[in-house]
This record gives C-alpha cells, sequence and structure tokens, in this order.
C-alpha cells in the first residue's frame, strides 16, 4: 500500500513538473493567432515583390538568423545591420539591435515590413497591397476569421502584426545542452566546457551583459566607442539613430548567445566572422587578457547554448500544407 | 515580347563584355534564350546546358508546380521555374544568377544543400553565385522568389 501511494505520488509529481511545458504546447498548436502568424512569418506576399518573407532572413535551422553579414532588402537595397536570433525575442523589452521604446513585436514587425532605413520587405506607401493579397486567398480569409473572431476577421496591417506578434511570442529557446545540465544540476560533459563556463561567469565577467537565463542584460553599451561604423555605404549610430541624443551615438543592445554556434556572422554589423573573432573584438576592461587557449574554452561553453529543439521543432517551420 | 527579349539578350551581352570576368565565368558573356516548365510534364523543353549561359523566361509563381517545395516559394506576385541540367561528373559545380531568385538543385527528391554563396563581379550583372557538391546526374533546377520574368543563368564546374 505505501509502495502504490509512493508510485502515485511519483506521477503526481511528474505530472506537476511537466504540466506546464505540454500546456503551452498545446496553446500553441490550438491558438488561431498563433497559426495564422506562422503562416505569415512563411510567406513573401508581405514584400513588395513576392520575393521576401520573415523566414527569409530568419531561418530556423540557423536559429532565426540568416549567415550572412547583412542581407540585401526585396529590391536588393543594402542591409544594415546583422540579422538578430528570434530566440525568446519576447522575454526582451528593448527589440532590434537598437531601439528602447518599440511597444512589442508587432509594433516592430512593422521596420522590415515598410522601414525605409534600410528598406527591407518595400511595402512603405504599398501597405494596403498586404491585405489586397491575402484576401484573395480563400484559405487566409479563413484563417483570420479564426484569428479575430472579435474584428470579424478584417484583414489588415493591424492584424497581420497581431498574428506575427503572437507567432513570435513561441519562438521560446530553453532546451540547450546548458538547460539540460543545470535543470540535473549536473556539470557540463567536457573540461573545456567547464572551464570556458568559469571564466564566463567568473574570470572573464562575460556574464556581466550576456546575463543568463536569456544571456543577454537587454541593455545598451558601447563595446567600440572609437569606431564611426560604416558598411555598405551606410552610417549607423546604433542607438542615438532613434533617441537623437549624441550620449546614445555607438550604443548597441546586448546580443543574447541562446544557440550562439549558429548566429554567425556576430556583431550588429555582422563584421565578426568568427566567434574567436566576436570575443576578440570586445574592447573591455576586465583586467585580464584572454589567451587564445581561454577564448576557445568560452567558445566550448558557448556551444552548449545549442538548442536542437529550437531548430527542429515543426511548430516553428514553415507549414507543411500550403494555404491555398 | 521577341523585341523585348532581343534587347535583354543584347544588353545582357554587351554588359558582360565591359567586365573582366575570372575564365570560368567566361560563358557568361553569350547567352541563349530557355524558357522554363511550369512542371515536371514540362522540363523536356527547358534543358540547361553545363558552361552555357541562357537567357531564361520565367513564370508567375501561382502557377508553378515544383517537383520539390523551395524554402522559399515566393509570394503570388513573384517568378519562378524549373529546369533541368545533366551533371556529367561528381564535383563541385557554381550556379550563377543574374537576380536574386532563391535556388534548388534537386535530384531523387532531395535538394543539394549549398556550400558558399557569393555575389558576382562589379557591373557583370551577376547577382547572386551559389556552389554545391554534386554527384553525376540529371538534376532539376528550381529558380523561385525571383523578383524579374526573366533573368540569366550559368551552371559551371569550379572543381
Amino acid at each position: 500500500m505505501i509502495t502504490n501511494m509512493n508510485w502515485i505520488y511519483r506521477v503526481a509529481i511528474l505530472l506537476l513538473v511537466f504540466m506546464p511545458d505540454l500546456y503551452s504546447q498545446s496553446m500553441q498548436s490550438s491558438d488561431p493567432k498563433v497559426e495564422l502568424g506562422r503562416y505569415l512569418f512563411y510567406n513573401a506576399d508581405l514584400s513588395i515583390n513576392g520575393t521576401m518573407a520573415c523566414a527569409t532572413c530568419h531561418e530556423q535551422r540557423r536559429a532565426f538568423c540568416d549567415g550572412n553579414r547583412v542581407h540585401p532588402g526585396a529590391l536588393d537595397d543594402s542591409g544594415k545591420r546583422n540579422v538578430p536570433t528570434l530566440a525568446n525575442v519576447s522575454k526582451f523589452k528593448n527589440l532590434t539591435w537598437a531601439h528602447n521604446h518599440l511597444s512589442g513585436l508587432a509594433e516592430q514587425s512593422l521596420a522590415p515590413i515598410r522601414g525605409t532605413d534600410p528598406i527591407e520587405m518595400g511595402m512603405n506607401g504599398h501597405e494596403d497591397e498586404i491585405a489586397k493579397r491575402l484576401s484573395q486567398n480563400e484559405c487566409y480569409q479563413k484563417l483570420f476569421a479564426r484569428a479575430f473572431p472579435e474584428q470579424k476577421g478584417v484583414i489588415t496591417l493591424s492584424t497581420v502584426t497581431q498574428a506575427l506578434e503572437s507567432f513570435e511570442k513561441t519562438l521560446i529557446s530553453d532546451n540547450s545542452l546548458y538547460d539540460q545540465k543545470m535543470k540535473a544540476h549536473k556539470p557540463l560533459p567536457t573540461k573545456e566546457a567547464q572551464a570556458g563556463e568559469k571564466l564566463f561567469f567568473k574570470t572573464a565577467k562575460c556574464n556581466t551583459c550576456h546575463t543568463a537565463p536569456l544571456f543577454s542584460d537587454d541593455a545598451f553599451h558601447q563595446i567600440e566607442p572609437e569606431h564611426q561604423v560604416v558598411y555598405n555605404g551606410m552610417i549607423d549610430n546604433g542607438l542615438s539613430d532613434v533617441t537623437a541624443n549624441q550620449k546614445d551615438k555607438n550604443f548597441f543592445r546586448t546580443p543574447s548567445l541562446r544557440n550562439v554556434f549558429l548566429s554567425y556572422p556576430y556583431w550588429h554589423d555582422g563584421s565578426a566572422a568568427t566567434l574567436f573573432e566576436a570575443i576578440r573584438k570586445h574592447n573591455l576592461n576586465i583586467n585580464h587578457t584572454l589567451s587564445k587557449r581561454e577564448i576557445n574554452q568560452i567558445i566550448a561553453f558557448l556551444k552548449t547554448l545549442t538548442d536542437n529543439t529550437f531548430i527542429t521543432d515543426p511548430q516553428f517551420g514553415k507549414p507543411s500544407i500550403e494555404c491555398k | 515580347m521577341r523585341i523585348i527579349l532581343l534587347i535583354g539578350l543584347l544588353s545582357l551581352s554587351l554588359f558582360a563584355k565591359e567586365v573582366d570576368l575570372p575564365v570560368e565565368l567566361n560563358a557568361w558573356k553569350s547567352l541563349s534564350y530557355v524558357g522554363a516548365a511550369k512542371s515536371a510534364d514540362e522540363l523536356l523543353n527547358a534543358s540547361l546546358t553545363l558552361n552555357n549561359a541562357s537567357y531564361v523566361g520565367l513564370i508567375n509563381t501561382p502557377k508553378i508546380k515544383y517537383v520539390t517545395k523551395p524554402f522559399n516559394e515566393g509570394g503570388t506576385v513573384s517568378y519562378g521555374g524549373i529546369f533541368e541540367i545533366k551533371i556529367p561528373q561528381s564535383g563541385i559545380y557554381r550556379v550563377v544568377l543574374g537576380n536574386a531568385s532563391w535556388i534548388d538543385l534537386v535530384k531523387d527528391g532531395k535538394a543539394a544543400k549549398s556550400i558558399a554563396h557569393n555575389g558576382g563581379p562589379q557591373n557583370s550583372g551577376i547577382r547572386k553565385m551559389v556552389d554545391y557538391p554534386l554527384e553525376a546526374g540529371i538534376y532539376t533546377l528550381q529558380l523561385s522568389a525571383g523578383a524579374d520574368s526573366t533573368t540569366a543563368i550559368l551552371v559551371t564546374k569550379i572543381k
């Protein structure tokens, strides 16, 4: 009898532990706004000439980055900044590399869709075309009706961006090897990664800005104050381009290091091709010069932040059934 | 339509001649016209020849039935098309393209993985170059999410 009770307790504990995850997964698959947002995320009709979807730059297999230094826009305008990961993007107050007053992901999505600095999807002045294109598709009419019943399924730029926000909020990455070991209170599997972890959190103080668990402090820092950043003829002053305050010049938000091994190249302008270069590029006063060996140890630690579940989860991928 | 194509061919040829291209891209200087297939059934009339540059006519995306679903299929206002090309021996091949269309090289239902991406030399008319390790065989070359109804393409062996 006591043994049976123990068994029931164990099952109950397991259910309590895993219930939130299961609940969140079922919400993901059944929420009509998330479903619509996922279709829209992979739909190139959100760009002026139908060549570019959100997913063109944010590829799941690359942790929602794209592997290019910067990505040209739909009309071949030069890109300005390196594509940032979307992992845990809903957990950030500050969105993009250098903006501090966006109200949320819906407003942020307007920057690539109709922004002009740089021109990405090229829809500035053509916003109505999005609703026109989607309205011609019976499948989208149904998806919008399900997602926005209170608005009678109206297709507008506002409902499009709200749906995109709903999908992006599901992009949670918290199952890397590092997370698994933390949860199990076990050490990382290799001596090199363990040494890198110690450097990251203690000697090299990387954690000061790349603060766990997001591996970003969601704050703006001036890492290269001596450089005027010019790439592809585009001047990038960072946060001061938004605030118009000279004190914010060359300030950029700390990027998350989750899945960083997949999100090359690095830096806001993609100017660091490798993690080694990116670490060396930090001009910080930590009273410790990192040796080549130590940098490689930090890289070994950073590799443990790769979340294979996140980059393969079909719920984040392109829908297998087309919306036609 | 014929006049537009001729003007396009002529301008591309003239454009390319102004630029010193690497030896492996010499074929880019002379183009012959090939119309894209809308589906696998039409592939016999849409063959590309290795080391020969082609000026290709593309098709509005909703009319195309791709052999394998492209990662970036493009929206309803974009262009794409399907072609066939014979790869005679294993090696590294480069697909050279006049626009930024998404490229898939498909054999036995699987798309080859690219190993390098580059832009073309300045003023060459080359927008992108993508390298693939390929085995010998017949490949389906799919272009998708293109901005234009025509472009130029060259497939050449580089290693």
